[in-house]
């Protein structure tokens, strides 16, 4: 191997140790200071390619310029949802003897047949939970309970965010469905769970537990520690 | 009619193949596109196709290709649905400032704005190798070229970042 074919081998492919790069490395000390150059510039592409893969609808936090100017209508919206989970709860609560609707259903089939989602005891990082959630534009604040469960399911076709949080009433799962508008609360108890769903600034939200008595208000604070980017 | 519980072996597998994969997809799909939002998209389209498809996928092993496979593709219906036009690519660069950007090294920030200069024959195969760890026969497959194909872009690829890098840029072979 001669200087041209080492240097244009080893522009292509920079980590070669093939038998006849490396006999060349050791007799040329040129061409193994190039070797070097490129494998060097090779670390640097990899860091480069290598970005920040926090979704665009979650950027604003990176940037504390955006954050200050999207601060406004997370807040109107946590706002607007107070007032909303307020209403919904006294809806809810008349709807008790209503049969429950399909969505709510799917959502207790989903846990059911996850059921292994709430035997973790586990606490995840916040990291592990900030990936899942990401995707979807949406936040967790700290206090709401311990996370021992986060993953991007497959719920009706779509990949949405499903997380067990363990509460002074037990486990929770909360389902974020952004493609599921709904227009008011439903709820249903089904195979020892209740379910209550609820609209959200993106789609709605799936919330069940096993207290039915007690599901409301911890619906509540759920929907109150998760911030939706707008 | 899938029963309860081969859905639920089903989305295990996916969730165990699939998704951890999403990061590096969103980063490759950003770097053909080079649009951060488009990327997303293009990712979401095609974790939806491979949930779909996930039967098909023989070999748990070759996951990461059968889905980097999807996401060219899923990337190629976009840029042919949307008609995008080929923008300046200062313009592109103005647009995605913020992804480029990085306080750890300004040498970063340099090589991302290099990279996102060079054209779409040459970044592609330095995207496969350096970040996805394909071999050049692997990208030959997966390209549909020849391994000399391969070797010429590769090394094109990295004259033309060494001199935006401020590096000589040596002849061409």
């Amino acid at each position: 191997m001669n200087c041209l074919e080492f240097h244009r081998l080893v522009g292509a492919e920079p980590a070669s140790t093939a038998p006849t790069v490396l006999a060349h490395r050791d007799e040329c000390a040129a061409c193994a200071g190039y070797q070097d150059e490129m494998r060097s510039m090779d670390r640097l592409l990899g860091k480069a390619m290598r970005i920040d893969v926090v979704p665009v609808s979650a950027r604003a936090e990176s940037d504390p310029a955006r954050a200050r100017r999207a601060a406004a209508p997370p807040r109107r919206w946590l706002a607007m949802a107070a007032s909303l989970v307020a209403g919904v709860l006294v809806a809810a609560t008349l709807w008790l003897s209503y049969p429950g609707p399909t969505l709510a259903a799917e959502v207790i089939g989903h846990v059911v047949s996850e059921s292994d989602a709430l035997e973790s005891g586990q606490p995840l990082a916040a990291q592990a939970i900030a990936e899942v959630l990401e995707p979807s534009g949406v936040r967790l604040r700290p206090g709401v309970g311990t996370v021992t469960f986060a993953m991007r399911c497959v719920f009706e076709g779509r990949v949405v965010p499903h997380l067990v949080v363990q509460t002074a009433e037990g486990p929770v799962t909360v389902l974020l469905l952004a493609h599921r508008q709904v227009e008011e609360a439903t709820r249903i108890e089904a195979n020892g769970y209740s379910a209550l769903v609820l609209p959200a600034p993106r789609g709605s939200i799936a919330i069940v537990g096993r207290d039915e008595s007690r599901i409301d208000a911890i619906a509540r604070r759920i929907f109150d520690d998760l911030d939706w980017e707008t | 009619m899938i029963d309860g519980k081969d859905d639920k072996a089903r989305r295990r597998r996916f969730a165990v193949l699939c998704e951890p994969l999403r990061p590096d997809l969103v980063r490759f799909a950003f770097w053909l596109a080079r649009d951060r939002a488009l990327a997303e998209d293009v990712v979401q389209e095609a974790m939806l196709r491979a949930w779909k498809a996930l039967d098909s996928l023989d070999d748990s092993g070759r996951a990461k290709q059968w889905m980097l496979t999807i996401v060219r593709r899923e990337h190629a219906r976009t840029w042919e649905r949307k008609r995008l036009e080929v923008t300046n690519v200062d313009s592109l660069i103005d647009s995605e400032a913020d992804v480029l950007a990085t306080e750890e090294d300004p040498a970063i920030s340099e090589m991302r704005e290099a990279l996102f200069r060079l054209e779409d024959d040459y970044r592609e195969p330095l995207l496969l190798q350096v970040m996805m760890g394909y071999t050049t026969d692997e990208i030959a497959t997966e390209m549909g070229l020849s391994r000399g194909a391969v070797l010429t872009r590769l090394f094109r690829a990295r004259q033309k970042l060494r001199a935006a890098m401020g590096g000589p840029a040596e002849e061409v072979p």
